[in-house]
């Protein structure tokens, strides 16, 4: 979380000489040509390189047809997203970079102040090092935007980017107690973000309360301050909160498109992002079930795990799709798409449970030992001193899966929904782009895939790195 | 989640406040009940759900047995292996099993050693070299394999449009009619051996060489012991083994010729020749191009958890780079490689049923067709699910068993 200390290991100018550049040739000398063996790997391989290099450089910008992808660019992202409902996501975006700005900034002040505390030297993230952690990203917004016939979308996305900074000078220019509610401002973004595309109309109000006693929870639940609440207390204000965001969800409806009209690049984003949030309880039980001493909770864990690591997704997926409503007495009352998260949900949630698993397993048992002495009750042993230590070891493993996920989003379109590559597909029905463009399409879809998982998992080889996973 | 915890701090409180509670009380009777009613519960949930499915599979008129396994497929695919419409269905799913072997034990060869090569390359003191291993390993790991395969497929074999490939290309031999590269639009020919005379015998024949080279190389290692003069056993064998083969193919007279592919009159089978599809081999290049970039991080991370000072202390004995990572450090580090490139294998198994989407005979695509033959969903996923997890698990029953021989033994 401390977003901007140097660690000591890393040379980064403060009291430390920087060893003197070595100049091209001393370096070439060094790393291409130190012995007889790399000179002739480095000639041939260089000019292989040269070769391949020239020729991507040809299909990128000579020879590729891209007009399949130019033309069905918002097919691609949105897919039959119903056109007249696209200021949704306009909204949305915006609400999400405000919440990310508020975030970031929230992190970068925690992190200023921690080391104020400890008195090092703080240097704050600058937008060059966001744009040198996070490049592939831009790349793939200056492809889209390049591809894009009007400035509108630029001026979207510039408005976007500059909301998200804006509102993480804001956060950082708050005092410590405003940045609290700049926290819970956050998380309204979010939600709202959330929202205004998908309506709130069904289930969404649990969303709304399970936010309003989470934060009701915190601040009532605060050891320090003077005024501790009884329970009693702190239950019915935490009811009648809820049941304010009840009747206020209930007045408040205005519409909105649900994920089953959701498609293109749009769906396999939040079919990976709701499978991953809906299997973490799912994983979270199975792992500390695996671990449990009674045998009967134990065997019903490690059958669940196993079973669902032992198939592929795709029978999983074919599962959803033929017969999963024929487990329920009505006919079928699930949407597609519902079955196909419900069933990447129960896929996910075994393999999280694995990860998880092994983040228990790090826990030190003089941790727990040491809870039971102090006379902890087992819950509280397991939510004050086992998870808070297991889930932060396995944050970066929580990464991969999600980016494992994301790239197995794509086996939706075996099972007909029209995520990015289903549409890829489709756009090569329409009668100009029959056989034309057709590695290029992939190449595109390829790399809009390839921008985000990676830049996800260089971003959690840096947290596994800050966190200092497996070195304490 | 309570249930499971119960009981962890029993030693403890058990201990100590044991006389004054009561039986009901008691962490051995809670948990026991606890467990009870959890089984209970999930008995009640799966008979629920068992009888809802019978009751919507008997409503919608599908069969809730297995019979449907001894029925005619009635369908026909494009590569045969023996395929014909009135095999039984469990017959069809025999012949996707073996499909699906093919590809993931091909795949798995592939990407076991392309990965090899890829990690030990990015630890590559030539800058260019690891350079390329990076770029070769974050390209393909954070890359969808269902897209890579469709590329394989579509991209590179079927319409070319990266114009290395033509529709349809026979490559001669320089200075004779043979091909020894066919491309047309779904088959990719190489060329092959074909039994002329006599193969029994020199089977036999290179067989005894064989165990004759075995021989060698015991007793050439024997005397590197004894005596401490070079064994150059690789050498003795292979050489033993391959004067052995050359002598008996010559004198037999040939036993085997080569069969060059070449096209059929109308251009598209191919008639002589090694043909494959191209759905096999873009699902299995894929399949292994996608999982190397996995292995190759697992081999680079084996590597670099070899102590650094094994290495240094091998270069003061003055072992070349090449004797340095055969003797000292893969030794050391493919024996932490192994777990998690049991995982890496398990993964590309069950990857090949991603070969439907590219019309690759694998179990599932067959499955596949034949529930839209109407046979019934639930039943045949059933055995599909059933088939995958044998492979999982005889996969990592054989690997742990070689796992744990491999493994140090610590005291």
């Amino acid at each position: 979380m401390t977003a901007t200390v140097p660690p000591a290991d890393r040379p980064s100018g403060v009291g430390r000489a920087a060893p003197p550049r070595p100049t091209a040739r001393a370096w070439a000398r060094e790393n291409l040509f130190n012995n007889r063996h790399n000179s002739a790997l480095t000639v041939l391989l260089g000019a292989g390189l040269a070769m391949l290099a020239a020729y991507g450089a040809r299909f990128l910008f000579v020879t590729g047809q891209w007009a399949p992808v130019r033309t069905n660019l918002t097919l691609l992202m949105m897919g039959t997203f119903p056109r007249a409902e696209q200021w949704r996501v306009v909204v949305q975006v915006y609400l999400l970079c405000a919440a990310a700005g508020l975030v970031w900034g929230g992190l970068t002040a925690s992190s200023r102040d921690r080391a104020a505390d400890a008195d090092v030297p703080f240097s704050r993230a600058r937008l060059r090092d966001g744009v040198r952690r996070w490049w592939p990203l831009f790349v793939l917004l200056a492809v889209l935007l390049g591809m894009t016939r009007t400035w509108l979308p630029l001026a979207f996305v510039a408005s976007a980017l500059a909301g998200g900074v804006v509102a993480r000078r804001a956060m950082e220019a708050l005092p410590e107690a405003g940045r609290r509610a700049g926290w819970f401002g956050a998380g309204v973004c979010a939600l709202a973000g959330w929202q205004v595309v998908s309506g709130t109309g069904g289930i969404a109000w649990w969303w709304g309360s399970a936010l309003v006693a989470a934060a009701l929870v915190r601040i009532t639940g605060n050891v320090r301050s003077e005024a501790r609440w009884q329970p009693a207390a702190r239950l019915a204000l935490i009811a009648g909160a809820v049941a304010v965001v009840w009747a206020v969800y209930g007045r408040l409806d205005f519409g909105g498109v649900g994920w089953d009209d959701w498609s293109g690049f749009q769906l396999n984003l939040v079919a990976a992002a709701a499978s991953i949030v809906l299997a973490f309880p799912v994983g979270l039980a199975a792992a500390i079930g695996r671990r449990s001493q009674l045998p009967a909770v134990r065997w019903l864990s490690v059958g669940y795990i196993e079973l669902i690591r032992g198939v592929p997704l795709i029978t999983l997926l074919f599962m959803g799709d033929l017969f999963l409503g024929f487990f329920l007495p009505t006919e079928d009352p699930l949407s597609k798409v519902t079955r196909a998260i419900a069933v990447m949900t129960l896929f996910t949630g075994a393999y999280l449970a694995e990860i998880v698993r092994g983040g228990l397993q790090a826990v030190p048992r003089g941790q727990v030992e040491a809870a039971w002495a102090v006379g902890l009750s087992a819950p509280r042993v397991l939510g004050l001193i086992v998870l808070p230590q297991a889930l932060r070891a396995v944050i970066p493993a929580l990464v991969g899966q999600f980016i494992n996920l994301f790239k197995d989003s794509t086996l939706l379109s075996i099972i007909a929904l029209t995520e990015i590559l289903r549409i890829r597909e489709s756009i090569h029905g329409q009668r100009e782009f029959l056989v034309t463009g057709i590695a290029e399409t992939l190449v595109f879809v390829a790399f809009a895939f390839w921008a985000l998982a990676f830049t996800m998992s260089r971003e959690s080889q840096r947290l596994e790195r800050r966190l200092g996973v497996g070195e304490r | 989640m309570s249930l499971s915890s119960r009981n962890a701090p029993s030693p403890v409180a058990g201990a100590a406040h044991a006389p004054a509670t009561g039986w009901w009380r008691r962490a051995g009777f809670l948990s026991a009940v606890g467990q009870a009613a959890l089984v209970a519960g999930v008995c009640l949930a799966g008979w629920w759900l068992y009888g809802n499915l019978v009751e919507n599979l008997t409503r919608t008129r599908i069969p809730t047995d297995f019979d449907f396994l001894t029925q005619p497929t009635g369908f026909a695919i494009p590569e045969n292996f023996g395929f014909d419409p009135d095999l039984p269905i469990w017959r069809m799913v025999l012949i996707g099993v073996q499909n699906t072997f093919l590809a993931g034990l091909v795949g798995v060869l592939l990407a076991s050693i392309v990965g090899l090569v890829v990690g030990i390359a990015r630890l590559s003191s030539n800058w260019l070299v690891a350079r390329l291993a990076q770029i070769y390993v974050e390209g393909f790991r954070n890359t969808p394999p269902l897209v890579v395969i469709v590329f394989f497929s579509f991209a590179v074999f079927s319409f070319g449009p990266l114009p290395v490939f033509p529709e349809a290309l026979d490559l001669k031999l320089p200075g004779s009619a043979s091909n020894w590269l066919v491309l047309s639009k779904s088959r990719i020919g190489i060329p092959s051996l074909s039994a002329e005379r006599h193969t029994g015998l020199f089977w036999l024949l290179v067989l005894f060489g064989a165990a004759a080279s075995a021989g060698l190389w015991v007793w050439r290692s024997r005397r590197h012991v004894r005596t401490g003069e070079p064994h150059h056993r690789v050498l003795w064998s292979l050489g033993v083994l391959a004067v052995v083969a050359v002598v008996a193919f010559v004198s037999l007279g040939g036993p085997y010729d080569w069969s060059w592919p070449a096209r059929s009159e109308n251009g598209r089978r191919l008639v002589s020749g090694f043909g494959t599809s191209a759905a096999y081999l873009s699902l299995t290049l894929a399949l292994a191009l996608y999982t190397a970039s996995h292995i190759a991080e697992v081999v680079r991370a084996s590597i670099l958890a070899v102590p650094k000072g094994q290495s240094e202390a091998a270069g003061a004995l003055s072992l070349s780079p090449f004797q340095r990572y055969r003797h000292v450090i893969l030794p050391q580090g493919l024996r932490i490689a192994v777990p998690p490139t049991i995982n890496q294998y398990l993964n590309l198994v069950k990857n090949t049923s991603l070969g439907t989407v590219v019309g690759y005979a694998d179990v599932t695509n067959l499955t596949r067709t034949s529930i839209g033959n109407a046979n019934p969903a639930p039943q045949s996923i059933a055995v599909l699910m059933g088939v995958y997890l044998v492979f999982s698990l005889v996969i990592s029953l054989l690997l742990n068993v070689y796992n744990r021989t491999v493994q140090l033994r610590e005291r």
